[in-house]
């Protein structure tokens, strides 16, 4: 019975967790477009040298896209996590309503998070179009080439900094309220408490907030996609992977797998030396 | 001294209020204009019109679409966790050879990237694209989901603060591993079972690209399919959209409430895994 249950689970973790990941990397190799009855051929790499050329537009605008995207949203979220969580990690009721609140966009999910803010960012007659109108400024906003990116990555990190809170948050509160105790006896002053006890001491935390931030702006897209389907500058290469797959009527199954193939060797090229450096940075702190 | 730190504690706190409260607030506010005063003055908010939620409730088809996620959300997440259980048992009594590798093997996948096009080609293969039970057995684990192996992580820990001498006790009973687990395991490792259940329900509640891959019919789209196509066939209808926006939050918003003290516990786990 044991042996029986371990088993199922392990063969539905490796057939819908695993195998995709896999069969992402033959998808990637082949013309696959995901209709039934027609024939799947191999392509060798022709999918990774034509990302390249100059026929697939749309590839080195994801590049960069994706750098800015990735950028932006670490240091934002990780800035503005670790204000909050320095502010709400008490245990007063403010504090513990402002965690509720910081954590409400995760519960909301994507969908309403991204429609909430089409609402007030939209053009006709949302409040941002007033508040903006007032310095004579006009834009569509989520429409506007100039205006999507920087909005788009506000709304990624408005839904995201709530988890990268409480991770702070458990990360100050297991620093022993003792050595504070003791450098306030010794007459430290504040700034020098958080900057030789605080930072070092939060370090693991900082790499667990960094990781997450990276490799989550890297790989989803799920929010671009209620935003602005990639529109207007905000296609990063997750969001272009799905766009060649279900977004046009050529539904480039293989196309896309390979695009997100090559996304997933970006992100392990940059996450793992960042990795690296972090916990080599962990143990120089802490020592 | 005490004066600058008592102001900075007080902007962030007017900082995150205007951040997270206000356009949430807003929304809610939008639903209850009628579109004309909306038109008019988007600022200020009008004598409160509900008729907004009629009207969405009727014209997005909301009912059988919140019942349909409450259908694949619940059920998904109950059998990721149960599966969760019976991995993670053998594995905190270290009752298999390489119990740490495959905890290992299962902790990746915490890490793996959404990537719905192989998931689409599997549904497409295994006949389960379009339908209800496939969409369900896609979202007990799916790259970018990771309920199964969050389940697996959670259980592990709190299994092994299970006594020992319970598992002995129930085996000179001759109690079945099912009902041990059931009637022991279960009750002793209620929160985590919860923390997993909440976080693998959260997720398929709130996927959006899993639901316009694998299914087409417009009867089997859950609440965030339909709340997405209903804003493209209605987008400039303002206030009927933010009505259907808080009809289909309301539930998440409850749920969030109630279950507020577990989100306090996930921040715990977070430090240690910190």
């Amino acid at each position: 019975m044991m042996w029986g249950g371990l088993l199922l689970g392990v063969v539905v973790y490796v057939l819908f967790g695993i195998v995709p990941m896999v069969g992402n990397v033959i998808i990637s190799f082949t013309d696959y477009t995901g209709l039934p009855g027609e024939a799947v051929h191999n392509l060798g790499f022709s999918n990774y040298t034509s990302m390249f050329s100059t026929e697939a537009p749309g590839f080195d605008p994801a590049i960069v896209a994706t750098l800015v995207f990735v950028v932006a949203v670490t240091l934002g979220q990780n800035v503005l996590a670790l204000l909050f969580a320095h502010k709400l990690k008490g245990s007063g009721k403010f504090a513990a309503a402002g965690r509720l609140l910081v954590f409400l966009p995760i519960a909301l999910g994507v969908t309403v998070v991204g429609l909430v803010w089409i609402l007030i960012f939209n053009s006709q007659e949302g409040p941002m179009t007033s508040f903006f109108g007032l310095f004579g400024v006009h834009s569509a906003f989520f429409g506007a080439d100039n205006w999507a990116m920087p909005l788009v990555i506000l709304v990624q990190i408005w839904q995201n900094v709530g988890f990268s809170t409480l991770v702070f948050i458990g990360g100050l509160r297991a620093i022993d309220p003792a050595l504070y105790e003791a450098a306030a006896m010794d007459g430290v002053r504040a700034w020098q408490r958080l900057r030789r006890i605080t930072f070092p001491l939060l370090a693991p935390s900082v790499t667990v907030n960094v990781m997450l931030a990276v490799v989550g702006a890297f790989t989803t897209y799920n929010l671009i996609y209620v935003l602005t389907d990639g529109q207007y500058g905000t296609q990063t290469l997750g969001m272009l992977s799905y766009n060649v797959a279900f977004g046009s009527f050529e539904a480039n199954l293989g196309y896309g797998a390979a695009v997100s193939v090559l996304l997933f060797l970006i992100t392990l090229v940059v996450a793992l030396p960042m990795l690296f450096l972090l916990r080599r940075r962990e143990r120089r702190l802490i020592g | 001294m005490r004066r600058p730190r008592l102001v900075s504690g007080i902007s962030i706190g007017v900082l995150i209020t205007l951040l997270f409260l206000l356009p949430v607030l807003y929304v809610v506010m939008m639903a209850f204009e009628s579109p004309t005063h909306f038109l008019a003055s988007p600022m200020t908010p009008g004598s409160p019109d509900v008729s907004n939620f009629g009207n969405a409730w009727n014209s997005a088809d909301l009912g059988p679409e919140l019942l349909n996620t409450v259908l694949y959300s619940v059920v998904a997440a109950a059998l990721a966790v149960a599966l969760g259980l019976l991995i993670a048992f053998p594995i905190a009594r270290r009752l298999l050879r390489g119990h740490s590798l495959l905890y290992t093997f299962l902790f990746v996948g915490l890490f793996l990237p959404l990537s719905i096009i192989p998931v689409y080609a599997e549904a497409r293969m295994l006949d389960l694209f379009n339908n209800r039970i496939g969409y369900i057995i896609l979202h007990i684990e799916q790259p970018g989901l990771p309920g199964l192996p969050l389940a697996v992580i959670l259980l592990t820990a709190s299994i092994a603060t299970v006594p020992h001498e319970l598992d002995e006790a129930a085996w000179m009973e001759g109690a079945s591993y099912l009902s041990y687990l059931r009637r022991v395991v279960v009750p002793l490792t209620r929160p985590a079972l919860l923390i997993a259940f909440l976080y693998a329900m959260l997720g398929v509640w709130n996927d959006i690209i899993g639901p316009v891959v694998l299914l087409a019919d417009p009867s089997l789209a859950p609440v965030t399919k339909g709340i997405y196509s209903f804003y493209g066939s209605n987008e400039s209808q303002f206030t009927l959209l933010a009505a259907a926006v808080v009809i289909v939050s309301l539930p998440v918003v409850l749920l969030f409430i109630a279950s507020q003290r577990q989100i306090n516990r996930a921040s715990l786990v977070g430090g240690i895994k910190g």
